[in-house]
């Protein structure tokens, strides 16, 4: 029986201790906290950490004035659109209906006998081909500097006005004009939740002085927030820059579509 | 606990947690479980040992990518000009009007200049002798080019300046200039800066060139702490008060008359305006107190300064005479350094001590809506954006002991609280402001061993030092 006691009593002594041992460390740490929570409060947010702000880091902001980084297809052919052209098939090689072939002398078999049926079945006409393009296939039909894209969202445009080729005559401006939409685009406007939609169309003004005035939405793309980005950037936009010295008309008039794809 | 373990865990950490690690982990420790509890103690004692004392801030590795870099820019040849004159003095006011173009055009940041020795042997002088085939295709490989003849007759210059659209050969011309000067280098690099803004002027949208702005700064090459001028490029660096106390954070006006500055008087730091065109001392009233930073706001008719007149340093608000002062911000900590929004004059953005390490804040130009827009570190010397857009801003992101933190320039969108870092891995850099085109930014920074203003694109490239003599600080580019 006493070697029994001896058992029970082990656990006992070495619990004991380990008891005051944690509750020891647990103080030293509750101490360390406590110091650590006075100390800090004593410089305030002294580390900066503090709440308040809400900036958050990005790789590249946009719109700077400076050419950003961004792929662009100067090239109409290059891009992915089906366009709304097709080229012509190329004319198969006509075949000679009644043609027999020239029977070989070498081979051993023979020849089966043709046999021509007296009326010809008409060849299955093909499908007609129709000129509709799938919906946001088409493309810009308007000159080599149609398109930009930047950070996965597209946009595009074609110049009304003049004699119908100020884009051919002034390159060079319509290259500026798509450089400055493309800069105030501001994607962080566009609600996140969204991550593709219809493409949007927006026309306004260029005046004299390089000023877009009139800007309007000419086809919704169904997100509010999409719609008003586009609005947007172009009403940020003071001015252009005037038109050509050398260019006739009042005015110019555009129209910018944007396909915005997260 | 083994005294080897105790040293093998706190080794352990010190190689592989860092601070942040160490505080989230001390956050997470729920004091029940009595192991955690000795785990975060090690830990704990451990960063005693170990973590106290300030560790070197290392120099972080990073690169700078996107997609289609370049693609965008116009390729811009600008060919020399042709002399049409024999004049003796012809080739070397020729040569400081090509450099002096070049330059321009290779500051702006919206071209990618076809280097000259890709160009055709036979140089345009007018708009007949240009080939495009030659230029439109590689080796230049150029979509625009300016090119044109420079005469010296007598005592004036007499350039004319074509640019031209060589991938459109139907019609080519987008500029076409005449320019008269004095036959002097001031009248060449003249010709040179106008035509360059014209050019910048077309192809970069209507924003107009900076090629005739001006940087003003401190500088002390004098003996003393003086307003020091200079052209954007660095050229015709010239002093401009004539104090002989020390005057600092210089502010030009919008129209770009009269210069605001803080000055050491013999009783405290007073703003003090001087008159660029009659060259002296312009009146603005004493306030007592230490008065600095003073701004204009984009009007002209209004100076913002901090000033500690009524105890703690303040934003005070007065007209161009110092008149008609309005305190704007009022609270505990100090507050210094206003700047407007300069294209609307109806905001502020400040810098605030009210919850310990300076912050940058914006407020209504009435002190209203106080905002604050940086979230941590330690940061100063704010500087609105032409467009209203962004904020420059001089920031220790990680500021601390031991923190890995560098004083570096930093842009923010005001409106998203976006921010990208433009300087990296060079000194301390601070006082950036805004050139009148939003392209540039120039700034202050210790790179090269000493304090020297240098300027770069917005984007953080194409970085280059303006002064070399003496230490020159707090850059402050003109409106225009």
């Amino acid at each position: 029986m006493q070697a029994n006691a001896d058992i029970f009593t082990e656990p006992n002594e070495l619990g004991k201790p380990l008891v005051y041992s944690v509750v020891f460390h647990a103080t030293v740490v509750g101490l360390i906290f406590a110091a650590g929570t006075i100390l800090s409060r004593g410089t305030g947010s002294g580390w900066g950490a503090g709440g308040g702000g809400e900036a958050m880091g990005v790789t590249m902001v946009s719109t700077v004035p400076l050419p950003a980084p961004q792929t662009e297809t100067q090239n109409v052919l290059a891009n992915d659109s089906k366009g709304l052209t097709k080229s012509q098939p190329e004319p198969k090689a006509m075949e000679q209906p009644d043609a027999i072939p020239i029977p070989d002398k070498t081979s051993k078999v023979k020849p089966k006998p043709v046999t021509t049926a007296s009326k010809q079945k008409p060849a299955a006409q093909p499908a007609e081909e129709t000129n509709e393009v799938p919906f946001g296939q088409g493309g810009p039909v308007s000159g080599p500097y149609g398109t930009f894209s930047s950070g996965g969202a597209k946009g595009g445009f074609g110049f009304q006005g003049g004699g119908g080729d100020f884009g051919s005559a002034y390159a060079w401006y319509v290259r500026v004009v798509q450089q400055k939409v493309s800069q105030n685009w501001l994607k962080y406007e566009i609600d996140p939740n969204i991550h593709q939609a219809n493409r949007v169309y927006v026309q306004f003004d260029i005046t004299r002085n390089g000023q877009p005035t009139n800007v309007q939405l000419e086809q919704s793309s169904g997100v509010p927030s999409l719609d008003q980005s586009a609005i947007r950037a172009i009403q940020r936009i003071d001015t252009f820059g005037p038109l050509p010295s050398d260019y006739s008309g009042s005015k110019v008039t555009v129209e910018f579509w944007f396909d915005f794809k997260r | 606990m083994h005294p080897v373990r105790q040293s093998f865990l706190v080794r352990r950490y010190s190689q592989n947690v860092n601070v942040a690690d160490a505080r989230r982990v001390e956050a997470t420790a729920s004091p029940r479980h009595a192991a955690r509890i000795v785990f975060v103690f090690l830990l704990v004692v451990g960063f005693a040992v170990i973590g106290l004392g300030p560790s070197a801030a290392h120099a972080q590795d990073w690169i700078r990518t996107g997609t289609g870099l370049g693609v965008e820019k116009v390729r811009l040849a600008a060919s020399d000009f042709k002399a049409t004159t024999q004049d003796p003095n012809t080739p070397g006011l020729l040569k400081a009007f090509n450099d002096t173009l070049w330059n321009d055009l290779d500051n702006a940041g919206i071209f990618e200049m076809v280097s000259k020795s890709f160009y055709p042997t036979d140089v345009p002088g007018n708009p007949s002798e240009v080939h495009f085939d030659a230029w439109s295709t590689p080796p230049p490989n150029a979509s625009m080019l300016a090119f044109g003849d420079f005469g010296a007759t007598g005592n004036s210059l007499l350039v004319h300046g074509w640019l031209y659209d060589v991938k459109n050969v139907g019609s080519p011309q987008v500029l076409g200039k005449q320019y008269t000067d004095a036959a002097t280098q001031d009248g060449a690099r003249t010709i040179a800066h106008k035509f360059a803004d014209e050019i910048i002027f077309r192809l970069g949208g209507g924003v107009p060139g900076i090629a005739e702005s001006k940087i003003y700064f401190v500088s002390d090459r004098g003996g003393h702490k003086e307003i020091w001028a200079m052209d954007y490029d660095g050229s015709n660096q010239h002093q401009v008060t004539h104090i002989g106390s020390i005057s600092l954070s210089p502010r030009i006006s919008p129209d770009g008359t009269r210069l605001a500055f803080s000055s050491l008087t013999k009783t405290s730091w007073e703003i003090m305006v001087y008159s660029v065109e009659l060259n002296r001392l312009v009146s603005f009233a004493r306030n007592g107190g230490t008065n600095l930073s003073p701004t204009w706001a984009p009007d002209g008719a209004r100076v913002a300064f901090s000033s500690s007149r009524g105890g703690e340093s303040n934003i005070y608000i007065a007209d161009a005479t110092g008149g008609n002062l309005h305190r704007l911000t009022t609270g505990r900590g100090p507050d210094v350094g206003p700047t407007f929004n300069r294209k609307t004059g109806a905001q502020i953005a400040f810098v605030s001590g009210r919850t310990g390490l300076p912050q940058i804040y914006t407020m209504e130009a009435d002190g209203t809506n106080v905002q604050r827009v940086t979230d941590q570190g330690y940061a100063v010397s704010p500087s609105w954006s032409p467009n209203g857009q962004f904020l420059a801003l001089a920031w220790f992101r990680k500021y601390g002991p031991g923190a890995p933190g560098a004083n570096d320039i930093y842009l923010m969108d005001i409106a998203s609280k976006q921010w990208v870092q433009l300087t990296h891995d060079g000194g301390r850099n601070d006082f950036p402001s805004w050139s009148p085109d939003g392209r540039h930014i120039v700034f202050q920074s210790s790179r090269s061993g000493s304090e020297q203003i240098w300027t770069m694109l917005a984007d953080g490239t194409k970085v280059q030092q303006l002064t070399f003599s003496g230490r020159n600080s707090q850059p402050n580019w003109s409106w225009k």
